[in-house]
């Protein structure tokens, strides 16, 4: 019930145009890419995802996490302007119900456009490289992946969002967070632990250990964040 | 029987007390007006009872549920309205109601029912950030109203409505408790209108509860502490007066 109640609340906000267009600009990141320089990328011996990915995900991923900042302040955003999180919160519903609806929605719309992103992939796959059948299975695996790592900075952005009642500081808050992800060694395991750079990882060429790590440490923050969000719920509650 | 008990109900923020050692008994059935002047912790006691705020010490019991043990059951009863309409927006008025009414699990019919009430039919299909001030009054109304819940709490619902909205609300709120079986708890500053609609009255100030019982109550208490009495206003205005002199001068 809550992801079609939060579903329904981001109604005109521009939240879905918003996530499309922004999944379509990252979606074409790749294919401009090629179109402009392939010949720099088809000569390798990595399999094509492996290439598209080291050429792109930077790039991809950083719009990716853009848009999962500023749409987390927007979902937060229409609570607090006419003060309608005072009215949810007389409501027989727990605050965190709504929060975890919105995690809900999020995750939806990163599925979204990360299977856009993935099409924009196997798209280059098969114009510039030759694609065989276990193309399909690395594309899945890599944007799965991508998923599940992403799902740190959803509810770290939401986290933020929901702490701050002015979008602007929680969007300050998420952009200094974006960037300070760009500057770290996406080689260094524990710094890109932190929840935005995380899904600045590949998952080609990554050894099975490193992945294992990272996606157990993936679910540890998923966990931890949400922990923190019910805590400062009801730590919130005592000071009002 | 009261359906709304507090027991030394008490907030504090830092050092200073919003509400101190609060006991309201809000009888079922009846419209309890709540009084006093601004900053009384009129809006601080019904955030309390609506689990807005924790209360600092003291506890209550809403329907024979005990507060924070039943606060979900306790929220399913009660229908409310504090301090300023709270509203989506980016929404309609119609699909602001249709978000709470899916929560509190109504028919579809209940949306209507609640415009109609309030006499916001017309304007269902404008967004919510379009309506004039007493509209959004008018919709933070058919929030608290929709599924007819057996507890209302209305914190100064007529603020800023004009003088026709204010006698229809007021009529309205009159009304229920014979309607819908329900008990209304309904906080104002100005006497003048709480001695329209109410059948009892407490009377705040400082976050002290100065005064419980119906209006005739009132005037007796009033004799006997050598309040005027010929005007209602009057009694309530000498009853704060004196009590603030009482604390020192503090208005």
């Amino acid at each position: 019930m809550s992801f079609g109640l939060e579903f329904k609340k981001v109604k005109r906000t521009g939240f879905m145009l918003a996530f499309l267009s922004g999944g379509v600009l990252a979606a074409i990141v790749p294919i401009l890419n090629m179109l402009v320089r392939s010949e720099n990328y088809v000569g390798f011996d990595d399999s094509p995802v492996q290439i598209l990915m080291n050429a792109n995900w930077q790039m991809m991923s950083m719009l990716n996490i853009l848009l999962v900042v500023a749409s987390a302040c927007l979902v937060y955003h229409i609570e607090y302007t006419d003060n309608a999180i005072q009215r949810m919160c007389t409501l027989p519903i727990k605050e965190s119900k709504i929060f975890f609806g919105k995690v809900a929605l999020m995750a939806v719309m990163c599925l979204v456009i990360l299977l856009m992103e993935a099409a924009a992939l196997a798209f280059c796959s098969y114009y510039w490289f030759e694609l065989s059948t276990d193309i399909w299975m690395e594309v899945i695996k890599s944007f799965a992946y991508a998923l599940l790592l992403i799902f740190p900075a959803v509810l770290c952005s939401l986290v933020i969002a929901s702490a701050c009642r002015n979008m602007w500081v929680s969007l300050g808050v998420g952009v200094v967070c974006v960037f300070i992800a760009t500057m770290i060694p996406t080689k260094n395991f524990i710094l890109s632990l932190f929840p935005f750079a995380l899904p600045f990882q590949i998952l080609s060429g990554t050894t099975e250990n490193i992945l294992r790590n990272y996606m157990i440490a993936a679910v540890i923050e998923i966990l931890i964040l949400g922990i923190v969000e019910v805590l400062f719920l009801k730590v919130r509650r005592s000071f009002e | 029987m009261n359906i709304i008990e507090t027991k030394n109900l008490t907030k504090t923020y830092g050092d200073f007390t919003a509400v101190s050692g609060l006991n309201l008994h809000i009888p079922k059935g009846s419209v309890y007006g709540f009084l006093g002047p601004n900053g009384a912790g009129k809006s601080t006691t019904m955030k309390m009872l609506l689990g807005l705020t924790k209360p600092t010490s003291g506890s209550f019991v809403i329907d024979g549920k005990k507060y924070p043990e039943n606060r979900v059951q306790i929220l399913k009863e009660v229908g409310s309205f504090i301090e300023a309409p709270a509203f989506y927006g980016n929404l309609t008025g119609e699909e602001n109601l249709d978000i709470v009414r899916k929560i509190l699990g109504l028919p579809k019919s209940a949306v209507s029912e609640a415009l109609e009430l309030v006499g916001l039919t017309q304007y269902k299909g404008r967004l919510a950030k379009k309506y004039s001030l007493g509209m959004k009054q008018r919709l933070g109304l058919a929030s608290a109203l929709i599924g007819k819940p057996p507890i209302l709490i209305l914190d100064e619902p007529t603020n800023g409505l004009d003088p026709v909205g204010i006698h229809e609300i007021r009529t309205l709120i009159r009304s229920l408790p014979q309607k819908f079986d329900c008990t209304v708890f309904v906080s104002s500053h100005l006497l003048s209108e709480i001695e329209l609609m109410a059948d009892y009255i407490g009377i705040l100030n400082h976050g002290y509860l100065l005064f419980e019982g119906t209006l005739d109550e009132l005037k007796i208490h009033g004799t006997k502490e050598g309040y005027p009495t010929d005007n209602l206003e009057d009694t309530f205005l000498a009853l704060i007066d004196a009590d603030n002199r009482q604390r020192g001068g503090v208005r």
